[in-house]
C-alpha cells in the first residue's frame, strides 16, 4: 500500500530544481514511476513529496543536432524503440529498448528515470557508456554535461547533485565504418549480465581505430573497461580477434560481479567473456 | 553474511583497548552511528545505526550487549535492532581480537551480519557490499583516530 504523499506539479526544469533544493531528501523526482512506485508500494522507501516531472514540456523529444542525437530524459522506452531517428542512426539502442523489461514498463518507464534510479540490473546505462554518451544535468541557470561513464557511482547512486535534473541524453552518432552491439543474459526480465561494444574500423576495414567496451548488471553499476579496450585498439582485426578472450577475462574481472540469485560471481564473469566475444563479432559484421 | 577485517595500528595494545571502551570515540568511527549511550558500563550500550543505499534508508535503534571480555585481547558482542518503518531487522555478532606485533597492534574484526525483512528485497549482493564497505570504513577510521593523535 502506498503511504500518503504530496504531489508537486512543476512545469519547468527550474521549478523542479527549486523544489528538489527546497525539500531535499524528503522529495523525489517522479517520472514513469516504474521503479520508484514499486519501491514505495513495498514500503522500502517513503517520500513526503513526489515531484512529477511529466508536466515539464520539451523533454520527450529525440532530435538530431551536429552529428549527435539529443534524447529528452522523459522519452519512454516505447517512444525510443519507435523513434525514426534512432532506427536510422542508433539501431543498437532501438534493439535494447525493444527488450527492456516488459511492454507495460516500456509504455510508461522513461530513459531518464531508468538512468537516475540506477538499479544495477538495468540495460541502457551500459550501452550509453559504450556509445560515449553525455548526460545533461540542469539546476537553476546552470547546465553541466556528465559523461555516462562517470554518471553511475554505485548501486542506486549517481553523480547527480540533489537538486540537479537530468534533462537530456546526448549520444554522438558513431563515425563510420562502425558497429555497435549490446547483448544481455538473464532469466525473466532482469538481466544478470549486460555488455556493450562500439567498434570503429579504419577505412580499409582492416584495423580497429577505436573500441569502447562497457559491462553492466553483473556488479553494482555499469562501467567502462578501458584496460580491455587498450588490448584491442590500434591493431588489426585479426589480432584483436585473437586477443578477445583475454579482453573478456579483463572485462569479467572489471564487472565487479556480485554472487546472488542471478548467478555466482565466477559464472557472471564467464558470461561477460562470452558476451564480449559475441558482441565484438556482431559489431564487426556491421562494419562490412 | 560473514566478514573478517584486519587492521594494523601503530599504537600499543593498551591504547587500542582503552579506545574501544571509550564509547564516544569508538562510536564516532562507526559510519552512520549516532545517539550512542552507555546503559550499563562495560556490558550494555545503545545506539542508532543509519545506513543508506541510494534512496533506500534504514534506521536501526540498536542494543549492543557485551557477551565476553578478555582483558587486552578479545571482546565478543551482539547487537540487534529493528526498523519498523521499513519492516526490517538487523542482527550482528561481533568478535574483536587484539594482538601485539613488534610495535604495532593488529586489530581483527569477525562479524556475522543478518538482515531480515523487506530490506532483503534489495538483494543479498547489494547488502553484503554495503556491510563490507561499512566495516572497511570503520576499521580505517579506528586506525586513523588512533594513529592520528599518537
Amino acid at each position: 500500500m502506498l503511504r500518503r504523499f504530496r504531489l508537486e506539479e512543476p512545469t519547468t526544469v527550474a521549478e523542479v530544481a527549486e523544489l528538489l533544493g527546497r525539500f531535499g531528501d524528503s522529495a523525489k523526482v517522479y517520472a514513469g514511476g516504474t521503479e520508484l512506485l514499486l519501491a514505495m508500494k513495498e514500503g522500502l522507501v517513503h517520500f513526503e513529496r513526489l515531484v512529477n516531472v511529466k508536466g515539464v514540456s520539451g523533454l520527450n523529444e529525440v532530435k538530431q543536432n551536429n552529428g549527435e542525437i539529443h534524447i529528452g530524459a522523459l522519452c519512454t522506452h516505447h517512444e525510443l524503440e519507435n523513434s525514426p531517428i534512432l532506427k536510422e542512426k542508433l539501431p543498437a539502442l532501438v534493439k535494447l529498448e525493444e527488450n527492456v523489461a516488459n511492454v507495460r514498463v516500456r509504455q510508461v518507464g522513461t530513459l531518464g528515470g531508468n538512468l537516475c534510479f540506477a538499479e544495477p540490473h538495468a540495460d541502457p546505462g551500459t550501452l550509453l557508456i559504450a556509445l560515449g554518451a553525455r548526460l545533461l544535468a540542469e539546476k537553476g541557470g546552470r547546465k553541466r554535461e556528465i559523461p555516462a561513464e562517470s554518471f553511475f557511482v554505485d548501486a542506486y547512486e549517481t553523480s547527480l547533485e540533489a537538486d540537479e535534473v537530468l534533462t537530456q541524453i546526448i549520444v554522438p552518432v558513431p563515425a563510420q565504418p562502425a558497429g555497435v552491439c549490446y547483448m544481455k543474459f538473464g532469466y525473466l526480465e532482469r538481466p544478470s549480465v549486460g555488455l556493450a561494444v562500439m567498434v570503429n574500423l579504419n577505412t580499409g576495414r582492416t584495423e580497429i581505430d577505436d573500441i569502447r567496451i562497457a559491462v553492466g548488471c553483473a556488479g553494482p553499476a555499469p562501467k567502462r573497461v578501458a584496460e580491455a579496450e587498450a588490448l584491442l585498439k590500434g591493431i588489426s582485426v585479426d589480432e584483436a580477434t585473437r586477443n578477445i578472450a583475454q579482453a573478456g577475462e579483463m572485462s569479467g574481472r572489471a564487472s565487479q560481479a556480485i554472487s546472488d540469485l542471478h548467478g555466482a560471481q565466477d559464472y557472471k564473469e564467464h558470461i561477460v567473456q562470452v558476451l564480449l566475444k559475441r558482441s565484438f563479432q556482431n559489431a564487426l559484421s556491421q562494419c562490412a | 553474511m560473514q566478514f573478517e577485517k584486519q587492521v594494523e595500528i601503530q599504537a600499543p595494545r593498551e591504547k587500542v583497548w582503552n579506545f574501544i571502551w571509550d564509547v564516544d570515540q569508538f562510536i564516532a568511527c562507526v559510519p552512520g552511528c549516532k545517539e550512542a549511550k552507555t546503559l550499563e558500563e562495560g556490558k550494555r550500550y545503545s545506539a542508532t545505526m543509519v545506513e543508506k543505499v541510494g534512496p533506500f534508508k534504514v534506521e536501526f535503534p540498536t542494543t549492543i550487549e557485551v557477551l565476553e571480555r578478555e582483558e587486552l585481547s578479545r571482546i565478543k558482542a551482539q547487537a540487534s535492532g529493528a526498523d519498523n518503518k521499513i519492516g526490517s531487522r538487523m542482527k550482528l555478532d561481533l568478535e574483536v581480537k587484539l594482538r601485539e606485533e613488534e610495535n604495532k597492534t593488529v586489530l581483527q574484526f569477525i562479524a556475522g551480519v543478518d538482515i531480515l525483512g523487506k530490506l532483503a528485497a534489495l538483494g543479498h549482493g547489494i547488502i553484503k557490499r554495503k556491510a563490507d564497505q561499512v566495516l572497511d570504513e570503520f576499521a580505517q577510521a579506528v586506525k586513523k583516530r588512533l594513529e592520528g593523535d599518537s
